[in-house]
C-alpha cells in the first residue's frame, strides 16, 4: 500500500464524539482520502485506531488531546483533510439563527395559509392533474386546469365530482377564463360588461370576447370548459354547470356558447338549454351552418360575435373597407396556393370554415397543436417556431399568401409582434429577390388594453408589410376572395 | 359569480395567474404527489376525505391518550403473549425467514438459544433455528418490542407497562459494546444475560414494587426538556428513572451492582420508552378507514410498515443501511441495514420527530439546532397532530408532530425521520456509528393501494 498515514495533535482541545465523526466524515469526501479518524485521545479510541491499522507509531497524544488522523493516496490530499478538520475545530458558530419558511407545497397546505382562497388554477403534468383536481374540488374549490393530456375518464369522473359539488372545473386543456372580471390563463383585458362566455375552445373565446370589446360590449364571465365538455363521452357537464352558473349572475344579459360542434345528442340538450336560460344566447358552433332559430346559430367566431352584439343592440367595428383599401397599391401575390401558420387552434379552425365555405383549399396549421409543440412552449408563449415558418415561406414558389394570427393578453409573449414582422419582412423580400410577390395577411386578437397594447402591435406588423383586418374571420374572407379571383395575378 | 371573490391557489406555473393580483395568490412550491406514482396519487386524492380525517382523529386520539405506566419486570415466559410454551424466539421487525435474516440477527438468536440452554454452541442452534426445532416470530405480534435485533427468549426478564387496557413488553437494555442485540453472543454476553436475568431483573423489578408505577408518560416529557429526543439519545430519561428507582435498589443486597449498571447506560430507558411507545401505537390499531401509521420497523433486510385501518397487514420493502456518522475505523461499507423495532419511538412522535428537543446531537441532522427544528417542523407536514404530552420549548412549547398518516407522506412526499444506531454487518461486532434514516416510499405506496382497496375504490 502506497497510502501514508498523516496525524496532528490538538493539546486539550476538547470536542464531543459527535462533532468529531461529522468532521472526519467530511474530510473522508476529499478526493485521495482514504480514511480519517478524529478522536479524543483515550487509550480506548487509541486501541481501536491501532486495530485499523490508522495510529501512527511516532506519536504519543495524552487522554486529554485531540488526534486527528489522515490516511490518504498522497501528501496534499492528507494535508486538505487535516486542514478541513482543523478548521472545522477552531470556526465559530456562524449560520444565521433563523429558520427559513417552508412554502406550502400541497392543496391542503394552501388552504392552511389562506382560508379565503376560492379558485385552484391546475398546470402541472397532465399525469398529475387529475390528483390535484380532486384534491382542490374535495376542498370545495373552483378549478381551472390548463393541464393537457388527462385521459377522458378522469375527466368524466372529476366533471360529475364537480357537479356534484357545485363547483366548476374548467378543463382540461382550458387555456383561457375570465371570472368576476378577473383573468386566467391566457386571457385579454376585457371591458367589464352584459355578455356571459362559455367556451369549449380558447382562442375562440379570446377572438370573440376581442371582437366584442372593439365594439363596445364588455364581457361578465368567460368560462372555459374544455375542448372534450360536449363530445358524447363528456356530455356538456361542465357547459351545463357554467349555463346554470352565469345565468344566475344578475350582471349577465346575454350569454354566448363558443365550440367546435358538439356531439349530436349534445347539440340538441345544449341548444334546447341555450333556449331556455332566460336571456338571449347565440350558440357559436365552428363550422355549422349559420341558422336562426330559438338560439341563433353561427359557424364562425366572427359570426357569433357579431350575432351577440346584435342582441344588445350594437354592431362589430369590422372595419373591411380600409382593409381592402390598403391592399390597393400592392402587389397580387404571384403564386395561388395559401398557407396558414396560427399560433391559436381556434382561429386555425376558423379559417378552415371560411375557405372551405369559399371553396379553397389551403394548408392551415395550428401550431399550438401537440404535433408540433413536443418539447417547445407554446407558440402564442414563444413566438420564434412560428416566426421561423413564416420566414421559410419566401423560399416556396407555391405559396402566395400567408394567413397568420397574434393573440395578445396576459400569458401571451410580451411582444409577439416583432419576431412576426421580421419574418414577414424577410419572407416578403426572400421572395421579391427570386422575382415573386408574397402576401402576409392577418389579424391581431387582443384588446387596445391587455399589456400588449393591441393598436402598437398591429403597427408593427403593418409597418412590415403584413396587411392586418379587425378580424380573423375577415383575413380569411380576403385570402379567400384573392385565391378565387379570376384576376390577373402574374405580374 | 364567485362568492369571496376569485382568489388564486396557483398549482403550476406562474405565468397562469399572471393578471391576478399577488395577493390573491397563494402559490404552491408543488412536485408530483406520491413519489412521482400517479396511480397511488390518484388512490390518495380518493382517501382524502371527512370520513379518513374523522377515523385519523379517533385513532391519533386513542393512540396519544394511553398512559403507560411501568410495573414491573419479569421472566418473558411468565407474561408475554404465546411465550409460555416450546422454543419461540422473537425478533425486531416485519416477519421474515431464518434463512433471510441478516448476521446481526441470526447471531442474536443463536445466543438466546445457547442462553437458554436449547443449544450448546452457536453451530448447533443455527442448525435447530433453520430446521424450525426453535421457532421465530415478530416481536410486535407478541405486544413486544426489542431494539436492533430485539430477541426475546423466555428466560430473559422484560419490562411491563400497562395502562388499564392493554400490556406491552420489551427487553432490558444491555448496555454498548459486545451486547446481544448487535449479534454477539460468547461467553461474555451469555454471562451478562444470565446476570441480567437472576439479578438485574428482580432488582429493578422490587424497585418498582417499592416506589412505583412510574408514569413513562410524564418522565419521557421531562426527559425531552432536558436535551433527550427519547431514541438516540435518553441519558436524561435514564437518569430520571434511576433517581426514582435508586433509593429501592441501593437497598437491595445487589443494589450497588446493579446501580453501577445503570450509571454505566445511557440508554436503559430506551426498551421501557419503546414498550410504552408499543402500548400507544397499539391502542390506535383497528380504526376502519384510518390512515394512521401504527408500526414502523426494521428486521435488517426489510422496514415494516402497519397501518390502523388496514390492521396487522405488513407493508414491507427492502431497507438499506443507513448513513450517519460512523466510529473511527467504520464506514458504511461495513454497517448492516437498518435494524430494530425502536421506531416504534417515531411512531408516536418521539425520536426523529422530536429532534428539536435535542441540540446536543443535532449534528447527526448535517449541522445546527436550527436544522434540527427544521426536521421537526418538517414532520409536522406528516402528522395529525402534536403530541399533546411532549410539548417541546423550541417548538414554543406545542407538542411534538404525532401520528403519522400515510395519505400525508405521499401527498407531501416527506418521508418520517427515524433516528437510529448502525450496526456492523457481522455479528457480534456492535454499534459502529449513528445517524438519520428515512422510511422507505415503497411501503406508503402499497398501504394506499390497500387502504383503497379496504375501502372499496
Amino acid at each position: 500500500m502506497t497510502d501514508q498515514l498523516s496525524a496532528r495533535v490538538f493539546a486539550k482541545l476538547y470536542r464531543d464524539s459527535v462533532t468529531l465523526m461529522a468532521l472526519a466524515s467530511a474530510a473522508q469526501r476529499i478526493e485521495g482520502v482514504v480514511q480519517v479518524g478524529a478522536v479524543m485521545a483515550t487509550p480506548a479510541n487509541l486501541a481501536i485506531l491501532r486495530e485499523s491499522a490508522m495510529l501512527p507509531s511516532d506519536i504519543t497524544p495524552a487522554p486529554d488531546d485531540l488526534l486527528i488522523v489522515v490516511r490518504a493516496a498522497d501528501e496534499a490530499s492528507a494535508e486538505e483533510a487535516l486542514s478541513l478538520v482543523e478548521a472545522g475545530l477552531t470556526s465559530a458558530e456562524s449560520a444565521p439563527g433563523t429558520v427559513t419558511e417552508v412554502r406550502p407545497a400541497t392543496v391542503r397546505e394552501g388552504l392552511s395559509r389562506d382560508v379565503g382562497l376560492t379558485v385552484a388554477a391546475v398546470s402541472t403534468p397532465g399525469t398529475y392533474a387529475p390528483v390535484v383536481v380532486e384534491q382542490a374540488l374535495r376542498s370545495g374549490l373552483h378549478v381551472f386546469c390548463f393541464s393537457d393530456n388527462v385521459p377522458v375518464e378522469d375527466e368524466i369522473r372529476l366533471k360529475q365530482l364537480a357537479v356534484s359539488s357545485g363547483r366548476l372545473l374548467m378543463g382540461p386543456d382550458c387555456g383561457t377564463a375570465v371570472l368576476d372580471g378577473v383573468p386566467l390563463g391566457f386571457a385579454n383585458v376585457l371591458r367589464p360588461g352584459p355578455v356571459a362566455i362559455v367556451a369549449a375552445s380558447g382562442t375562440g373565446a379570446q377572438e370573440v370576447s376581442c371582437l366584442l370589446d372593439a365594439a363596445g360590449i364588455g364581457v361578465a364571465q368567460v368560462i372555459g370548459v374544455g375542448g372534450r365538455d360536449l363530445t358524447a363521452e363528456v356530455g356538456g357537464l361542465m357547459t351545463n354547470l357554467a349555463l346554470d352558473l352565469v345565468s344566475a349572475d344578475p350582471e349577465v344579459a346575454a350569454v354566448v356558447l363558443v365550440s367546435k360542434p358538439p356531439a349530436q345528442a349534445v347539440a340538441a340538450q345544449v341548444l334546447d338549454r341555450l333556449a331556455s336560460l332566460g336571456r338571449p344566447a347565440v350558440a357559436c358552433l365552428l363550422g355549422e351552418d349559420d341558422t336562426d332559430g330559438p338560439v341563433a346559430v353561427r359557424g364562425t367566431l366572427e359570426g357569433g360575435a357579431a350575432a351577440v352584439a346584435h342582441l344588445l343592440g350594437g354592431a362589430l367595428d369590422l372595419d373591411e373597407g380600409s382593409a381592402a383599401d390598403a391592399l390597393t397599391g400592392l402587389n397580387l401575390p404571384t403564386a395561388r396556393g395559401i398557407l396558414g401558420l396560427y399560433t391559436g387552434g381556434t382561429l386555425a379552425s376558423e379559417t378552415k370554415v371560411i375557405l372551405r365555405r369559399a371553396g379553397v383549399t389551403a394548408q392551415v396549421l395550428d401550431l399550438g397543436d401537440d404535433e408540433y409543440t413536443a418539447g417547445r412552449p407554446h407558440p402564442m408563449i414563444d413566438p420564434a417556431a412560428r416566426a421561423d415558418r413564416v420566414a421559410a415561406t419566401g423560399g416556396r414558389s407555391d405559396i402566395g399568401l400567408v394567413l397568420v394570427d397574434l393573440v395578445l393578453g396576459h400569458g401571451s409573449a410580451d411582444d409577439p409582434a416583432t419576431p412576426l414582422a421580421e419574418a414577414a419582412t424577410r419572407a416578403i423580400q426572400d421572395a421579391r429577390t427570386d422575382g415573386r410577390e408574397l402576401l402576409v395577411i392577418g389579424s391581431v386578437c387582443g384588446t387596445s388594453a391587455d399589456p400588449q397594447g393591441r393598436d402598437g402591435q398591429r403597427r408593427i406588423l403593418e409597418d412590415a408589410g403584413v396587411v392586418v383586418f379587425a378580424s380573423n374571420a375577415a383575413a380569411a374572407r380576403f385570402a379567400a376572395e384573392i385565391a378565387t379571383s379570376t384576376a390577373e395575378v402574374q405580374k | 359569480m364567485i362568492p369571496g371573490g376569485v382568489r388564486v391557489l396557483n398549482v403550476g406555473l406562474p405565468l397562469i395567474v399572471s393578471a391576478v393580483p399577488d395577493d390573491d395568490v397563494v402559490q404552491l412550491d408543488w412536485r408530483p404527489p406520491a413519489f412521482g406514482d400517479a396511480e397511488a396519487g390518484r388512490l390518495m386524492a380518493g382517501l382524502q376525505t371527512p370520513d379518513t380525517a374523522a377515523a385519523n382523529e379517533v385513532a391519533v386520539g386513542r393512540m396519544q391518550s394511553v398512559r403507560p405506566q411501568l410495573v414491573g419486570v419479569r421472566a418473558a415466559r411468565d407474561v408475554v403473549p404465546g411465550m409460555d410454551a416450546g422454543r419461540l424466539l422473537l425478533h425486531a421487525g416485519p416477519p421474515i425467514s431464518v434463512e433471510r435474516m441478516c448476521g446481526p440477527m441470526l447471531g442474536a438468536l443463536m445466543g438466546a438459544s445457547v442462553f437458554e440452554g436449547w443449544a450448546a454452541s452457536g453451530d448447533e442452534a443455527l442448525a435447530l433455528l433453520r430446521d424450525g426445532e426453535i421457532a421465530v416470530d415478530p416481536c410486535h405480534h407478541h405486544a413486544t418490542v426489542g431494539p436492533m435485533a430485539g430477541v426475546v427468549s423466555p428466560s430473559m426478564p422484560v419490562v411491563i407497562v400497562e395502562d388499564d387496557r392493554q400490556r406491552a413488553f420489551a427487553t432490558l437494555n444491555e448496555g454498548l459494546g459486545k451486547v446481544l442485540r448487535f449479534g454477539a453472543y460468547d461467553a461474555e454476553v451469555i454471562a451478562r444475560l444470565t446476570w441480567m436475568r437472576d439479578v438485574l431483573g428482580p432488582a429493578v423489578d422490587a424497585a418498582l414494587a417499592a416506589a412505583g408505577p412510574v408514569d413513562v408518560t410524564s418522565l419521557v416529557a421531562q426527559a425531552l426538556t432536558m436535551g433527550d429526543e427519547g431514541h438516540n439519545r435518553n441519558v436524561a430519561a435514564t437518569s430520571l428513572l434511576s433517581r426514582r428507582l435508586a433509593p429501592a435498589i441501593a437497598a437491595l443486597p445487589d443494589g450497588a451492582e446493579v446501580l453501577g449498571f445503570l450509571a454505566r447506560n445511557d440508554h436503559f430507558m430506551l426498551n421501557v420508552s419503546m414498550a410504552a411507545a408499543k402500548l400507544s401505537a397499539d391502542a390506535a390499531n383497528g380504526v376502519a378507514g384510518s390512515s394512521l401509521v401504527t408500526t414502523m420497523s426494521r428486521n435488517g433486510v426489510e422496514f415494516g410498515l402497519r397501518v390502523s385501518g388496514t390492521g396487522d397487514q405488513w407493508f414491507t420493502a427492502p431497507v438499506g443501511p443507513a448513513d450517519g456518522l460512523f466510529f473511527p475505523g467504520y464506514s458504511i461499507a461495513d454497517a448492516n441495514p437498518d435494524l430494530g423495532d425502536s421506531a416504534i419511538t417515531e411512531t408516536v412522535g418521539l425520536g426523529g420527530f422530536a429532534m428539536a428537543a435535542a441540540p446536543a446531537i443535532t449534528q447527526f441532522v448535517g449541522g445546527t439546532p436550527d436544522d434540527a427544528l427544521a426536521i421537526s417542523r418538517s414532520m409536522r407536514r406528516i402528522t395529525v397532530r402534536p403530541h399533546p404530552a411532549y410539548p417541546i420549548p423550541s417548538l414554543n412549547f406545542t407538542g411534538t408532530p404525532s401520528g403519522i398518516d400515510v395519505l400525508a407522506v405521499l401527498d407531501t412526499g416527506v418521508l418520517p425521520v427515524i433516528n437510529t444506531g448502525i450496526a456492523h454487518r457481522e455479528a457480534g461486532v456492535g454499534q459502529i456509528g449513528a445517524g438519520i434514516v428515512t422510511a422507505p416510499p415503497e411501503v406508503f405506496v402499497a398501504a394506499v393501494h390497500a387502504l383503497a382497496a379496504e375501502a372499496g375504490q
